[in-house]
């Protein structure tokens, strides 16, 4: 502790002899700091299709896949499609957010499809749960939010869903619903707020893990899922 | 790695100079950034807006720079996390290693973090044996040469993808190729065997929100999402300046970020991290430390010029536009940080062996209004310049540009004398038109050899009539 006190004093009379005061003018002089005007705030149900359709958009701008909006009731057999699509064998998923997401895994166990439950675990079982999730061919989660300016997925992580899920498989499943989606970043964390950031790590997904490291070409992959699937979860009677 | 021994700019910059194909693969990579950079910029009306909403906060913060820190330690504290201020690199180095071996950790692994490059962290490793892997993919590339990154966003953007698939068929013995797919193919699987098993990890940081004690740290790769929840002991280090007071400040640096460095909206991934894992969590350090680094910082921040360069959020885009980076590409400048940025920050932090850097520009001033938080980039260098020169600690230029420079101070004599200098003139352009090719003077007799040297000199003309100085108006 004894060098916090001594940069902070350091710190201290840097500023001090910067004039810290001028400087704080300088800063004070433009006028205080606001957010330029927030095109949409958070979205009434009127704004809905116009989000869906940006989310959807700037997904695929970032080369991820959108594969569609469907109702509650449909979402079990929309998911084993994608499955069946994508080849998968091995799914792992955790709890939902707001989803029934036991009922998704029995959906994708009659279709024969390996489900790897993610669950609370002790230290000595981490190796082990991370290598399942590691070997799945596809993780699903659902999001916080989706942030349609953007094509974003805001996740979190806790000990029913770890981030893994979003990070180890080959590829990656977000379901986000309807309701939770929101114009722009500002909005995005205003809704979820201070308390809640310090609770569990969120992490913002915008497409498929990808560099750019070799001659500027993009590559998918790199490091975390090759893919990135979304679906919009929206009641029929909206 | 870090500043060279004086000299050494000279030396590389002028070998780098004639290097066309490092040229080639500089603009080529730049012109890219800045290309996708105009399309998200005039598709986003806001951005002018969140560019001024980002300079006042972090101006702010920089002003309050005490107190947030305060603010930060504590709620980081409470979040569980245990925090170091480090005075300097020596200090901040040996704190990390010795927090290494007390965990008996025989590797790290290292999301890109160029504050560790700064304090030369992988050389400490390596004394103390233990292996830091380097896992950002052009990192992993540099590392695997032993070389240390050209660019702050994009470290092997000096490298082609043959250079690529021969390292690569040399390091790993496999069957050459120059297809960047199966290069970062190969690169996952041998990170990620790494990643699952890895006890140690290392990232950098973004940001740090002082009302949460939260660290923001934004990739493509996934790389730092695996080195800050995998291993069981987390370390994260950042600079003093990375500190904003809101959560709501937040999303006006991300705006802008990733547009100006990459010309994307938004990084793929942006972690949020506030502490360690909670009971019964697969993902997360059980230990999370923090690492706050001053290096020189604070002695920039008493400079009232100066200090504004801590505002920046290294976006690298500064590097993309300057037509010296473009040039020479950033190991030239021998310094950890290059480009223009690199020229303010290297002689503060590294000290007086990268003195010249300042002088390493044209001062254009197209790195200042790309800057995304309105660094005035020329005018901190001029100001530096006078500290270089006229200041405490002058530097000491190499023997033949002390030469150059004392031809200068008698030539700035001469020229305040408007009738000698006029017959001068006349003088030198007959003198000198022996030596001269397609109007440009490639080398001078003594005692004028010491300018040439250095660049072209245009020959005088016989018939153009300089101004007298009374004549000359400031512009
Ligand atoms: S000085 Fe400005 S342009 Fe350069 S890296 Fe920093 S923020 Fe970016």
């Amino acid at each position: 502790m004894a060098e916090a006190h001594k940069i902070l004093a350091t710190i201290k009379t840097a500023l001090e002899a910067g004039e810290r005061q001028q400087y704080l003018d300088l800063a004070n002089n433009h006028a205080p700091v606001v957010p330029p005007t927030r095109r949409v705030p958070i979205a009434g149900p009127e704004h809905r299709a116009e989000l869906a359709t940006s989310l959807a958009r700037e997904l695929e701008l970032v080369g991820g896949k959108f594969a569609g909006i469907v109702s509650p009731a449909e979402l079990s057999n929309r998911i084993v499609t994608l499955a069946r699509e994508i080849g998968a064998k091995v799914i792992a998923i955790g709890e939902g957010a707001s989803l029934d997401m036991d009922a998704i895994g029995e959906a994708l166990e009659r279709a024969d499809i390996k489900v790897v439950k993610a669950v609370p675990v002790a230290d000595s079982e981490r190796l082990t749960m991370r290598e399942q999730i590691a070997n799945a061919d596809l993780g699903i989660a659902e999001a916080e939010y989706g942030i349609a300016s953007t094509g974003t997925l805001a996740v979190i992580s806790t000990e029913t869903r770890p981030g893994s899920l979003t990070l180890l498989p080959t590829a990656s499943l977000i379901i986000v619903q309807i309701d939770r989606v929101v114009h722009d970043l500002a909005a995005m964390l205003a809704a979820h707020g201070p308390a809640r950031l310090i609770e569990h790590r969120l992490t913002l997904i915008t497409g498929p893990s990808r560099t750019a490291d070799i001659e500027k070409r993009i590559v998918l992959g790199v490091h975390g899922p090759k893919a990135l699937h979304v679906i919009v979860v929206w009641p029929r009677d909206e | 790695m870090a500043a060279s021994p004086k000299g050494d700019f000279f030396d590389s910059s002028r070998a780098a100079v004639q290097d066309r194909e490092l040229q080639r693969k500089l603009e080529s990579a730049s012109t890219r950034h800045l290309d996708h950079f105009a399309i998200v910029k005039a598709e986003f009306p806001l951005y002018e807006a969140e560019k001024d909403a980002a300079h006042r906060i972090k101006t702010d913060a920089i002003a309050h720079l005490d107190e947030l820190l305060i603010q930060l330690t504590d709620k980081l504290h409470a979040n569980g996390c245990k925090v170091f201020f480090a005075e300097n690199a020596e200090q901040a180095r040996k704190y990390i290693v010795d927090l290494a071996k007390a965990k008996g950790a025989t590797r790290v692994v290292k999301g890109k973090s160029m504050t560790t490059e700064e304090i030369e962290l992988n050389p400490a490793f390596k004394a103390a044996g233990i292996d830091p892997v380097e896992t950002d993919l052009g990192e992993y590339i540099v590392q695997l040469r032993g070389e240390g990154p050209s660019h702050i966003i994009t470290p092997a953007i000096h490298l082609s993808k043959e250079d690529i698939g021969h390292l690569f068929t040399e390091q790993f013995g496999i069957e050459y190729t120059s297809e960047p797919e199966k290069l970062t193919a190969e690169a996952r699987q041998r990170l990620r065997a790494i990643f699952l098993t890895a006890d140690f990890g290392i990232t950098g940081v973004n940001f740090a929100i002082a009302e949460t004690g939260t660290l923001i740290v934004v990739e493509n790769e996934g790389n730092g999402r695996l080195s800050s929840s995998m291993p069981d002991t987390f370390v994260a280090i950042m600079g003093i300046e990375k500190v904003i007071p809101r959560l709501a400040d937040l999303s006006h640096f991300l705006e802008i970020l990733a547009r100006t460095a990459t010309g994307q909206k938004l990084t793929t991934y942006t972690s949020f991290i506030s502490g360690p894992r909670r009971e019964g969590e697969l993902d997360g350090p059980r230990e999370m430390h923090v690492v706050i680094l001053d290096n020189g910082r604070s002695a920039m921040l008493a400079d009232p010029v100066l200090r504004e360069a801590l505002n920046c959020i290294r976006c690298g885009a500064c590097l993309n536009v300057c037509p010296i980076y473009r040039r020479i590409g950033g190991h030239a400048y021998k310094s950890v940080y290059p480009g223009p940025i690199g020229s303010i920050v290297s002689p503060n932090l590294f000290g007086s062996a990268a003195g010249y850097l300042p002088f390493a520009s044209t001062l254009c001033g197209a790195c200042k209004d790309i800057c995304p938080v309105k660094i005035n980039i020329p005018r901190i260098l001029l100001h530096l310049r006078w500290k270089e020169t006229e200041g405490e600690r002058p530097l000491k230029w190499p023997a033949a540009l002390e030469g150059a420079r004392a031809g200068a101070r008698r030539f700035a004599g001469i020229a305040r004398h408007p009738r000698t200098i006029r017959m001068l003139g006349r003088l030198a352009a007959q003198m000198l038109k022996p030596f001269a090719h397609n109007g440009y003077l490639r080398r001078m007799p003594s005692p004028f050899s010491n300018w040439t040297k250095y660049r072209n000199f245009p020959r005088p003309h016989p018939h153009k009539r300089r101004p007298a100085s009374s004549e000359v108006r400031e512009p």
